[in-house]
């Protein structure tokens, strides 16, 4: 362990000089290509007045100044990050440390929090760069290595990030906090797949991995673009579109995380109860969840965060904001409601812990959907997700076989699968949906004539399939990497004893 | 219970279908509406330069308002606002108030009074979007609004917009109507503390849709429904506008975040359940200790903080108002927490937790209706009379009376909304430091009348009282002859967790 530190810190010493250095080569083009745009600007401003009285209209838009961030777009997303980071601290740990038995409860929350604090380092060195930023279809570029490049401390100036709107830009800082907590909370929801028996050290490397080969590339694939403001022209649509990640080429769907959270996430807690096998005891002895107050603290607490997380995903404080917001609201009511009316039938009782999973799976599945349909879409997929999460973790959990203890990919999986395609089919204007914009140079917005539900489904289901292979294999070979090298699992008597006491040397509970 | 479930889903089909159809007959009008409304925008640009063409192109306006239009202007700051009070207006329910009552009742009992709290959350969430914000906040009659607005179909999430405090200030329809489901979800969450620890689930959640709809949406409608300060142009126009409004609206009341609306509500509410089902077993002869008290202290902190949303979010708008509000939704509480904890030391000998939790909450209570019209000293008098009250309400006259208020809902709540509800009739007098009535004809704050203003406070809480109990109790009587309302002797013994769910909320 003491070597693997010293590694690291070498490495990262390195990594910051290096960092650094970057920084000043960059200033000097910089500096020249700013001023290099301020003067064609001025002087078309001037040739603007001369012009004739139609085409007037557009030549000011580009007279104009540049675009300042609108102050209450950075306040909502200011705040959208805080929620968000609520969600996995100390939301998810609550949720996942409720629901383990009470000698591993401690070392599921400490899992939850050191992860969260891992992923967050990383997004910063090259997280963010891999994801974010220009390179192929796959992975990004390494041009915002420890986020070189987004303040410029001489000059006071910050780098700016696209929203959906054109000319309406977002200081670039704010993208890379709120996309930081999306990673992180997402390398956070895996562990509940192997929860009460991973090795604390394995945990850190796998989760090193999976996020730099699986979390950073997908997130590229499906959501980097060029940004509105890049359309300028309608010669330039394909050499953007071009430059965009490949699930975002095909046109896929995702509001807010359905594939890169919850599939992505989901798909690798599965193969780890796969590969790390069941704890012992499984299926003999009880496994009750030993706290769902603490539970449902935690979901409720998701449900809150989850606020930020969806109509965050807007990047404006706008009506699609609010729309998401709605959508957030009601299917969560509506996947808790039918989740405990599917227990009341089939179960005999209502139980919090379901409702709980179901406010969950219903958070889960309107993720993709949130500002992409409707409100009887939320209707429906709220609905939907309830009782296909509750089957998912009934049903299919004993055709799989595998001991996802704390219901991942049940929950996540399953219920990111329902609503990504559901995205595909309630996007639909002819269904309530808001539609797609189709041509970002002029902002158009797809009719209900032109869309195709049957094609944006079939676009919709690759997205997931890539998403789902892509994790898989991933994950699966950096768990084997890890068993390999260091052990995936704790030794058995530590196991009986709880992590608490064997990984953390503390108890949870000293009543 | 089967059976249930088929007409349910049979519903919610046809809810779809119908929801469907009706959309694709508006697409038609609006896709009309939008093209017309793109047309006059670029003729405002073009005759910029000549003026005098400037009137043809606003009259040519559309009439319906659209965020971004010249004098419909949705501002982002406020946008930005009210989404995160509404988060933490969520915040204050799940899981702010189910752990404050969670933590006051028995272990045996914990887990199911959470369910309550999630499981009324999440019904009147559906229930609010299907029908009760538009037979809240559409114009009706004085009781009662109309069904415009159900499913919020036919509503464009980009244009749809209501009204806030301020001309020409709009906010998008999706965010009030978010905004006010928080508030129709914790009133309904609240009364749970009348009845804790003793109603059967099935009639719980029976009882709350019911009450939602027959109590909860037309004293909204009474207590907020206006047309909003755009329709106040002249003497002429207010008087039509007025008749538009709400009864109690149309009273003079003020009730700046809910004094009545949510806390004499639910308050009086939970009285009337406690007396129809009884005292719990055992009431008064076995201790029935709070089985955390740290529990419900989390949950205090959270409602307080929540409250911020609650109460600064009612202004509708990041401005001057809000920061009235935000400033007596501190100071207010912090005081009646004092006062509770000083009356308690000096009657009881000892301050405990547990009263310093229930005074902040009866400050949040009482700050509720005066947030943004009164100033700090109405805060202090105000919030100081409801610590001391409340305190002699939930300890002296609950044990004279005898009814088993499980968790001090009626004591709290009631009592304290009636306290800030006359509070804020006294105190929003100019003379005070208060805020006075805005004229919205005049463009400026009006001659305040006090004794007007008692008599208006005095209706609003006379109606809520009679209109609430009313609906509570007959609701219960009905429920009482028909599925029962009480958990077995046997249920209780054993606990609602057990009973109810098949859960423990604990297994150490």
């Amino acid at each position: 362990m003491k070597k693997l530190f010293s590694i690291f810190s070498i490495v990262a010493l390195l990594a910051v000089a290096a960092g650094a250095n970057a920084q000043e080569k960059d200033k000097a083009p910089e500096k020249a290509a700013a001023e290099a745009k301020a003067e064609p600007a001025k002087a078309e401003a001037k040739a603007n007045e001369k012009k004739e009285e139609a085409k007037a209209e557009e030549k000011k838009e580009e007279a104009k100044p540049a675009p300042v961030p609108n102050k209450g777009d950075v306040a909502w997303m200011l705040t959208s990050t805080a929620l968000v980071l609520m969600m996995s601290v100390p939301a998810l740990a609550l949720f996942y440390g409720g629901m383990v038995r009470s000698k591993n409860a401690l070392s599921m929350m400490m899992q939850v929090f050191v992860v969260f604090s891992l992923v967050t380092v990383l997004w910063c060195v090259y997280g963010y760069s891999l994801a974010f930023t220009e390179g192929n279809a796959y992975f990004g570029g390494f041009d915002r290595l420890f986020l070189n490049g987004t303040f410029d401390p001489a000059k006071g100036e910050f780098a700016m990030a696209g929203t959906f709107s054109k000319n309406t830009p977002l200081p670039e800082l704010v993208f890379v906090v709120f996309q930081a907590t999306f990673a992180a909370i997402t390398c956070c929801l895996v562990l509940g797949g192997f929860a009460e028996r991973a090795k604390f050290s394995a945990v850190l490397v796998f989760i090193t991995l999976w996020f730099t080969f699986s979390y950073a590339p997908i997130a590229h694939m499906v959501w980097f673009w060029m940004g509105p403001d890049a359309y300028t022209d309608p010669k330039v649509v394909d050499a953007m579109n071009a430059k965009a990640g490949l699930i975002w080429q095909w046109g896929a769907l995702d509001f807010a995380g359905g594939t890169v959270v919850h599939i992505n996430s989901g798909v690798a807690g599965l193969v780890g109860a796969y590969v790390m096998g069941k704890r012992i005891g499984y299926g003999k002895e009880a496994m009750a969840p030993h706290n769902i107050t603490l539970t449902m603290i935690g979901a409720a607490l998701l449900w809150t965060g989850w606020f930020g997380f969806n109509a965050g995903s807007a990047l404006e404080a706008n009506g699609s904001a609010a729309l998401a917001f709605t959508n957030t609201y009601l299917a969560t009511a509506c996947a808790t409601l039918s989740w405990i009316l599917g227990e009341a039938i089939f179960k005999g009782k209502p139980s919090m812990l379901g409702a709980a999973s179901g406010a969950v799976a219903g958070l889960v599945a309107i993720t993709p959907a949130a500002g992409n349909v409707g409100v009887p879409g939320a209707f429906v997929i709220g609905l939907g997700a309830g009782l296909v999460c509750l089957w998912g973790v009934n049903g299919l959990k004993h055709l799989l076989g595998a001991d996802d203890s704390l219901d991942v990919f049940g929950v996540h999986a399953t219920g990111g699968i329902f609503g990504a395609l559901m995205t595909g089919v309630f996007n639909s204007p002819s269904l309530g949906g808001p539609g797609f914009v189709s041509d970002w140079v002029t902002g158009k917005v797809t009719t209900a004539a032109e869309y195709s539900i049957s094609s944006q489904l079939w676009i919709q289901f690759k997205g997931v399939a890539l998403t789902f292979v892509w994790s898989a294999v991933v994950a699966f070979i950096a768990y084997k990497l890890v068993d390999i090298t260091i052990g995936l699992r704790v030794p058995e008597e530590e196991e009986r004893e709880g992590l608490d006491i064997t990984s953390h040397g503390e108890a949870a509970y000293r009543i | 219970m089967k059976k249930l479930m088929t007409v349910l889903s049979m519903l919610a089909l046809f809810a779809v279908a119908g929801g469907v159809g009706a959309q694709d007959k508006d697409k038609a009008p609006e896709k009309a509406a939008a093209e017309a409304k793109a047309e006059p925008a670029k003729a405002d640009a073009k005759t910029d330069e000549k003026k005098d063409a400037a009137p043809a192109a606003a009259e040519a306006a559309p009439a319906t308002p659209k965020c971004g239009d010249k004098g419909f202007d949705c501002n982002k700051g406020d946008v930005a606002w009210m989404m995160t009070s509404t988060a933490f207006v969520l915040l204050m329910t799940v899981p702010g108030l189910a752990l404050f009552y969670a933590g006051m009742v028995r272990s045996k009992n914990a887990l199911s009074t959470v369910m309550q709290s999630f499981a009324i959350f999440c019904v009147v969430a559906v229930l609010w979007v299907i029908y009760g914000y538009s037979v809240a906040f559409t114009a009706g009659n004085p009781f009662w609004g109309s069904f415009d607005k159900l499913f919020m179909l036919g509503e464009d999430p980009a244009t749809a917009v209501a009204a806030t405090f301020s001309k020409g200030q709009y906010l998008p329809d999706f965010v009030y109507c978010m905004f006010q489901l928080t508030f129709a979800a914790i009133t309904v969450a609240l009364i749970a503390g009348g009845y804790g620890e003793r109603f059967k689930f099935s009639a719980m959640i029976l009882f709350s849709i019911l009450w939602f709809t027959f109590a909860y949406l037309p004293i909204a409608h009474m207590v907020w429904y206006w047309d909003g300060p755009d329709a106040y142009t002249t003497a002429k126009a207010a008087e039509e506008a007025g008749a538009h409004a709400g009864f109690l609206f149309q009273k003079g009341a003020l009730d700046f975040a809910g004094g009545t609306v949510v806390h004499v509500n639910s308050g009086i509410a939970a009285l009337v359940c406690a007396l129809m089902l009884g005292k719990r077993n055992g009431y008064g002869k076995v201790a029935m200790a709070p089985h955390s008290v740290m529990m419900t202290a989390i949950g205090t902190g959270m409602l307080w903080m929540g409250w911020f949303g609650f109460n600064a979010g009612s202004a509708l708008e990041a401005n001057g108002g809000a920061g009235i509000a935000f400033f007596n939704t501190l100071f207010g509480t912090a005081t009646a927490g004092v006062a509770w904890a000083l009356i308690e030391w000096i009657v009881k000998g000892k301050p405990s937790l547990l009263g310093i939790c229930s005074g902040i909450v009866a400050g949040l209570v009482a700050i509720t209706p005066a947030a943004g019209f009164v100033g700090p000293v109405g805060a202090f008098v105000t919030c100081a009379i409801a610590g001391v009250v409340c305190f002699f309400a939930v300890t002296k006259v609950k044990a004279w009376l005898g009814y088993d208020d499980a968790l001090d809902t009626f004591g709290v709540h009631c009592i304290g909304g009636i306290i800030g509800s006359l509070g804020t009739g006294t105190f929003v007098n100019p003379k005070f430091g208060g805020t006075g009535v805005y004229d919205y004809v005049a463009n400026k704050v009006g001659d305040f009348d006090a004794a007007a203003q008692i008599v208006s406070q005095l209706w609003d809480i006379g109606i809520t009282l009679v209109w609430s109990g009313g609906v509570a109790f007959i609701i219960m009587l009905i429920l009482k002859f028909t599925i029962g309302i009480r958990a077995s002797d046997d249920d209780q013994q054993e606990g609602l967790d057990l009973a109810d769910h098949g859960e423990k909320a604990y297994n150490y």
